[in-house]
């Protein structure tokens, strides 16, 4: 499993090992970012000193980075739910831009609560197809969760400029949504909203629930060896039916949470890539509630602290999509040779 | 309106096709291709930068295959001598090299978007072809043929159909993914600089649009098999022409677009359910 293990297989130097293979994929992407910053003239340390104290540095710059780090929370943990039980599921990104737009237009009506679940119920919409056909009939389920996303992104680009847009807006988005259906902020001046406590409380859930109930370890066992699974008497269909569901529900609800919370509404291009920077939430964190979690927030600290970053110096917010997209790459690399 | 739609079919099948032809090869090797987005955005600018600077298309069409298949020589390595996830390297590498490239458009050429190259030399057109497109027609059936008749293509369609097996039989199975990659890369990378010098005639970091993936979605489609994945490309240009067309009719654009993917879920479906059924017919 690892280079460390050979020799002493306790708990520390597995937690080491852990947090070195963890560490691993980011000093490559920190490396590479300071090799296309010296090449463009910018100084690497400086830049990424300013991004650390734009990220944390104060309570407003926490506030923003745990603000950024809410979308990943959900996708993160959708696809670690996918991957735990050996579902490959990249349709993370639809989920959450459908249950935006479900939430968004069912809060108009029906307030707050209603398009939450609403949003959630969109979500499993969208991952039902693609985990029944790979459940029932094993259709590859990377193929068809990349193209869900793309079938969503039209589908609901085209719902917001005909049947939803409201009324006297020139950019494709639905109504404002009434402020009395918002999510609550946490810290008032800066914009933090409840969602953040939505996303954790499910990272909490997931932990204890993937440990401790008979559907969590019929779920690691499924993801584990599938024929070994389905020997002891599993039934490896419906778990893999059930986490993409799951893995859907918790999707659209973060879509929910970003329309309630943050945008107050639904517009084109509503979600900058939030599903997949969730796959490598997921794959950085090895699928475990507190990697998801710490991945969430590292990720969330890159995006936030950037965009802060490119008002201060005459560095480009696409800098971070390197840096994420490196980490993303090496996140699942072997570096050293396995015996 | 149907010969218009036709010859705008015809342009855009172009790159479709010969990005297509390279996640074909890379397909039947055993590697699923999803970096293509990314490899057709660099081969694009690379294009337009070098067809720029040396007022010469066919330099610029070079240029943008070298990049590519240096792209996808890296991609490669990172999932054959890395272990690295084939949808996650294909997935990182478009994401690091779009952000790449919107930054150096920012930070180097000081524009937000979109590139204009003084000097840029467009592909030239005969009779309203240009070499691009024969190009691709020549690969369709030079890639059919040697898959079948030569020993690199029996090589690579061993290598794909098992990996193990060629590995003990002394295939270099490895290596020969890694020919795949920096082939398809460039084919990619080529495909790229069609849309810059043979379409518009200016870099967008947005241009390629999910042609990549559109590509992806032709070769399953086709089955990985040449002459199917090139006419699942005209489909798919033939959707997209009309949808350009109709889009003033009231016709919606967005959900014409979709068809492709929907496609291939139909296509990947069907298979299944006949691979099931054959399968419980011959355990029966």
């Amino acid at each position: 499993m690892s280079v460390f293990q050979g020799s002493n297989p306790g708990k520390y130097s597995r937690a080491l090992t852990r947090v070195v293979r963890a560490a691993v994929p980011f000093v490559i992407a920190l490396g590479l970012g300071g090799i296309v910053l010296l090449a463009t003239g910018h100084n690497p340390l400086a830049f990424y000193q300013l991004l650390v104290r734009e990220a944390f540095g104060g309570v407003d710059r926490i506030a923003a980075t745990l603000s950024a780090a809410t979308p990943l929370l959900f996708t993160g943990l959708a696809t670690a739910i996918a991957f735990r039980a050996g579902v490959f599921n990249v349709g993370v990104e639809g989920g959450f831009v459908f249950g935006g737009l479900i939430a968004a237009t069912v809060a108009l009506q029906a307030g707050l609560l209603a398009g939450m679940v609403a949003g959630a119920l969109a979500g499993v919409l969208v991952s039902a197809l693609p985990g029944w056909l790979k459940a029932r009939w094993n259709v590859d389920e990377v193929v068809t969760t990349l193209m869900v996303n793309f079938v969503v992104a039209g589908v609901t680009g085209w719902l917001v400029t005909t049947f939803l847009q409201a009324k006297g807006v020139a950019n494709s988005a639905t109504a404002l949504i009434p402020q009395g259906s918002w999510l609550p902020d946490l810290l008032p001046p800066y914009g933090l909203t409840a969602g953040v406590l939505v996303a954790l409380a499910l990272v909490v859930l997931y932990a204890v629930w993937i440990k401790h109930s008979v559907l969590g370890y019929e779920l690691r066992q499924t993801g584990l060896n599938p024929r070994f699974s389905a020997a002891q008497g599993i039934r490896v269909g419906r778990v893999i039916m059930v986490s993409m569901l799951i893995s859907g529900a918790i999707a659209g609800l973060g879509g929910a949470v970003h329309a309630l919370g943050v945008v107050h509404r639904f517009v084109d291009g509503f979600s900058p890539g939030y599903g997949f920077t969730g796959i490598a939430v997921a794959l950085l964190g090895r699928n475990s509630a507190v990697g998801v979690a710490l991945g969430a927030v590292l990720f969330g600290a890159l995006a936030s602290a950037g965009t802060t970053a490119q008002l201060f110096s005459d560095i480009p917010l696409d800098i971070v999509d390197v840096l994420s997209g490196t980490v993303m790459i090496f996140a699942v690399v072997r570096l050293w040779r396995q015996r | 309106m149907i010969t218009g739609i036709l010859t705008s079919a015809l342009l855009l099948w172009t790159p479709l096709a010969i990005a297509a032809m390279g996640g074909l090869l890379h397909r039947v090797g055993g590697v699923v291709n999803i970096g293509l987005e990314g490899q057709m955005l660099v081969g694009a600018l690379i294009g337009a930068l070098v067809s720029g600077a040396t007022g010469n298309w066919a330099l610029g069409v070079l240029a943008a295959g070298a990049a590519g298949g240096v792209v996808g020589l890296l991609m490669s390595l990172c999932v054959t001598r890395l272990g690295a996830n084939e949808i996650i390297a294909g997935l990182g590498f478009t994401i690091v090299l779009s952000g790449l490239i919107g930054y150096l458009l920012r930070s180097v050429f000081d524009v937000s978007g979109t590139l204009r190259v003084t000097g840029l030399d467009p592909l030239p057109r005969v009779l309203g072809l240009d070499p691009l497109f024969l190009l691709a027609v020549v690969l369709v059936p030079v890639i059919a043929w040697s898959l079948r008749n030569t020993a690199a293509g029996l090589r690579l369609r061993a290598t794909g159909d098992g990996f193990d097996a060629a590995t003990a039989l002394g295939i270099p199975a490895n290596g020969i993914r890694d020919i795949a990659g920096t082939i398809a890369g460039m084919l990619a990378g080529i495909a790229g600089s069609h849309l810059v010098l043979g379409q518009v005639g200016l870099f967008n970091e947005d241009m390629v649009a999910g042609r990549g993936f559109i590509a992806l979605a032709a070769f399953y489609f086709g089955r990985a098999r040449p002459l199917p994945t090139a006419l699942a490309c005209l489909l798919f240009a033939v959707f997209d022409a009309t949808q350009a067309r109709l889009q003033t009719s009231g016709v919606p654009a967005q959900l014409i677009q979709t068809l492709p993917y929907l496609v291939v879920i139909a296509v990947l479906t069907a298979t299944a359910v006949r691979d099931a059924r054959g399968k419980s017919r011959r355990a029966g």
